[in-house]
């Protein structure tokens, strides 16, 4: 083929197998995964299911564990607050009680369930994330995923915008720190309320880019069809084996759960 | 869609916007052929950019405007098919590059119209090649879009306009935001890439005494049109010779006009700078050359002591403590920008700073300001206040009234209205600041800045964008600052630099190279090559011609306030 096709960009994951997968595969397969985990709440078939995930995503990806434990943080705060909330005020057998607090059996069950559902989807997003360049996204997205070219390359100018914004927002906080009163200490007072001015000055500037950059793409001739496609985001066997794999993988744990007696659906909520 | 058709033709075309009593445009009417090249002149509000919209079907469709009259691109009525449409048929350069772009690679920016085009996969790349190659910039193929210059930006984009070969090219201010290496650049390669497509071009552009060029009027396009303050043609013609008709009028309006223009409507004479007569017109303005060594200028005392100070980019940037005591061997040096910086800033004085794009003169003006930290050395003296070069950045508050009081904690009553009454803002007081013209931007910026009555003024960039009636507003205005403070402003426009500044500054290689008179360092060959600063034609001249700053001074002050004389049109036939 003389067209070469849009694979990811160097860098640091660049070379991963999972970096090499089509991003619209990994997308819907982290669909599918946290769709099916969504009616599971026994804690037995998430563990295993994370525990598999954690290793695939190290397998394909290369992450130091180091940096994977970081990434972790934001997922295991807030399974931690789910499985808390959880064991404390769900009704059912009393496992443990000291004063107020009362800890239940299915509280600890269906918590538990839930925060390492959290945790699966997490790890999942954390390879998903790392693996993904988002301009390739955008383009598989737009290739395979049938998103319309209007929506995918506004989005990949807002994409734009963004690289940006970080220089723009600087220069504002420097331009609005000019005429700040300064701290005893000599540094220009930095108020909530400078914070608010700067954000709107960073606002308009952005609409107004925004407006002359939806020009722009007008003026290419986005909107036109039909139209071509140079470079592809390739699909190719392997992300199909991917699929396959992952959702083998999905169905069997879920069958060998439900046969060993693991598995509960919604009912866990009700009794 | 045949042949015939002209590529654009504009029939009675009226514009009128609905919050506007007078309409922009009227009755405009004009046809321009395939290959054809139009230039539009007028002042700044005089419905330039709305004729651009008009052509682009931007106006009526995007923007809400009435519109009469016909636009017909390509034997196409504007009204009757969408701006997506009519892309097909027309490429558009617009005036800030960080817009003009949109995705993050340049391939894929100039794959883009292609695709959209529906031109087969397989002869996208070869057509990339081209496009660039027509406009100079092959090299940036493999580039990221958010590391471009402005000039480069421009010719990606000018490349993306062209790549479908449009048969009409309309380049809105295509140079008026970068700086003279941009401006170059990019109107090379306008010229080459214009030759090599063939389309029908209309230009707007401001800053017509860069754009042109060393060339001067023959740099311009073969035809051009006037419109004048009430939207209406006033004029239609070759080039040179609406120039040579109507130079006074537009000199008057405020227009930047090529010098030769420039030269006639002051002097009434054609002919630029060779013609001996305009040599003799300049020359009558100066004073007579002083006698022996002129006694020093007294200025004030030094209000800002600048010693070995270091300025960087990086230092800003947390470290956090743990990262860096667990690396302290690895840590990189923290690239600076400029380092053994030392001068004075005294009271009454205007210094230009001045040197190559990326030397680092913003950041040495926020450092002196107080908004990056020193990397090392020292500041001495109060606090500086600092305009920045695009007024929008500083707004804070939701009137011009509110803006120019922001900050100021013990003023006497009456000092906001004096401030507005003196930078001509009191009739927008109760405005938006985000909705002035670019001017009156700059003014209120600057009005903002001075309410606070710091004993030193940093501009960076304050005429940047600007027409030459604002330019010279804001000259004057850091001029009579200076009375009671020290000013610095950084700027490109040597002409302006010598017209206003007494003190010169040069960053160049990491450092300062050059620290005097600003004729002096102005005539300096070996500063401004390694600053890489080209002197403008006039000033070249004006420097061979005479030798003392008050006499070069003199001419270029009479230049900027001459009214313009009535066109000895007698004299040329």
């Amino acid at each position: 083929m003389s067209i070469p096709a849009l694979g990811p960009p160097a860098g640091r994951a660049a070379g991963s197998v999972l970096a090499r997968r089509n991003p619209t595969v990994k997308l819907m397969l982290l669909f599918v995964v946290s769709a099916v985990l969504a009616v599971i709440f026994d804690p037995v078939t998430p563990a295993v299911l994370y525990v598999l995930a954690a290793a695939a995503v190290i397998a394909s990806t290369g992450m130091e564990l180091t940096r994977l434990a970081l990434l972790h943080l934001p997922f295991i705060g807030f399974g931690l607050g789910v499985f808390l909330v959880n064991a404390l005020s769900r009704p059912g057998d009393v496992w443990w009680t000291a004063g107020p607090l009362r800890i239940t059996v299915e509280g600890l069950s269906v918590g538990g369930s839930l925060a390492l559902r959290t945790l699966v989807i997490g790890v999942l997003a954390i390879g998903f994330i790392t693996s993904t360049d988002g301009v390739r996204l955008m383009h598989s997205l737009h290739q395979q995923g049938r998103l319309g070219p209007r929506v995918t390359y506004a989005v990949l100018a807002g994409y734009r915008m963004l690289q940006e914004m970080p220089r723009e927002w600087q220069t504002i906080r420097h331009a609005h720190a000019v005429r700040a009163p300064l701290r005893p200490d000599g540094a220009p007072s930095r108020s909530p309320l400078a914070f608010g001015r700067g954000a709107f000055a960073l606002l308009v500037i952005s609409v107004r880019k925004g407006e002359r950059m939806a020009l722009s793409l007008e003026s290419r001739g986005l909107g036109l069809s039909p139209r071509t496609t140079w470079r592809r985001v390739p699909l190719t066997g392997a992300d199909w084996a991917m699929a396959a794999g992952v959702l083998g993988v999905l169905a069997t744990v879920v069958v060998t759960s439900r046969m060993l007696g693991h598995l509960r659906g919604v009912e866990a909520l009700l009794s | 869609m045949s042949s015939t058709e002209s590529a654009l033709r504009l029939d009675d075309v009226c514009v009128a916007f609905p919050r506007r009593p007078e309409p922009i445009l009227r009755n405009v009417t004009l046809v321009l052929e395939r290959g054809e090249q139009l230039v539009v002149f007028g002042a700044s509000g005089s419905g330039k950019s709305t004729l651009l919209q008009a052509i682009t079907g931007v106006v009526p469709h995007t923007v809400s405007a009435a519109l009469t009259g016909t636009v017909t691109v390509n034997g196409r009525a504007t009204t009757q098919c969408s701006v997506v449409e009519l892309s097909r048929h027309v490429g558009t350069l617009a005036q800030d590059p960080s817009s003009g772009i949109c995705l993050p690679d340049v391939e894929q920016e100039l794959a883009l119209p292609l695709e959209n085009h529906a031109v087969p996969a397989d002869e996208i790349s070869e057509r990339i090649d081209r496009a660039l190659a027509s406009v100079r910039a092959l090299t940036l193929r493999g580039r990221r879009t958010d590391q471009l210059s402005g000039g480069e930006g421009q010719r990606v984009a000018l490349a993306a306009a062209l790549i479908n070969g449009p048969d009409l090219l309309l380049l809105d201010e295509p140079t008026s935001m970068l700086d003279p290496a941009g401006v170059a650049a990019v109107r090379q390669a306008i010229n080459t890439a214009v030759a090599a497509h063939g389309p029908a071009v209309v230009l707007v552009e401001h800053r017509l005494d860069d754009y042109a060029g060393p060339d001067g009027v023959a740099g311009l396009p073969a035809r051009a049109i006037v419109l004048g303050e009430d939207g209406h043609v006033v004029a239609a013609g070759a080039t040179s010779d609406v120039l040579t008709e109507h130079a006074g009028r537009l000199h008057a309006a405020g227009c930047w006009l090529p010098l030769e223009t420039e030269l006639q409507a002051v002097t009434g004479f054609s002919g630029g700078l060779a013609e001996p007569a305009v040599r003799q017109g300049l020359r009558s303005h100066a004073p007579p050359a002083p006698a022996g060594d002129r006694a020093a200028e007294p200025v004030g005392p030094v209000v800002l002591a600048v010693d070995d100070l270091a300025v960087s980019r990086a230092a800003w940037v947390p470290r956090r403590r743990w990262a860096r005591r667990r690396r302290v061997r690895e840590a990189p040096e923290v690239p600076k920008l400029l380092e053994r910086v030392s001068f004075r800033l005294r009271t009454g004085e205007v210094t230009a700073l001045l040197g190559p794009n990326g030397a680092g003169k913003t950041s040495l003006l926020l450092t002196l300001a107080g908004l990056l930290p020193q990397a090392g050395g020292s500041v001495s003296g109060p606090r500086p206040g600092l305009v920045f070069q695009n007024p929008e950045h500083q707004f804070v508050a939701h009137t011009v009234r509110d803006e120019v009081g922001h900050g100021l904690t013990d003023a006497p009553p009456g000092r906001v209205d004096d401030l507005l009454d003196q930078h001509r803002l009191a009739h927008l007081a109760e405005q938006s600041p985000h909705r002035l013209s670019g001017g009156e931007k700059r003014r209120l910026s600057m009005a903002a800045m001075l309410a606070h009555e710091r004993p030193v003024l940093l501009a960076d960039e304050p005429t940047f964008g600007l027409d030459r009636r604002d330019t010279l507003a804001t000259l004057a205005a850091l001029r009579s600052a200076a009375v009671s403070r020290s000013v610095l402003f950084s700027s490109h426009d040597l002409r302006s630099v010598a017209a206003t500044a007494d003190r010169a500054l040069v960053i160049a290689d990491r450092s300062v190279i050059a620290d005097g008179p600003v004729l002096e360092v102005l005539r300096d060959p070996v500063v401004l090559e390694r600053a890489g600063l080209r002197l403008p034609p006039l000033l070249q001249w004006l420097l061979l011609e005479f030798d003392s700053a008050d006499q070069v001074r003199a001419v270029l002050s009479w230049l900027d306030a001459a009214p313009a004389v009535v066109p000895a049109t007698a004299a040329e036939t």
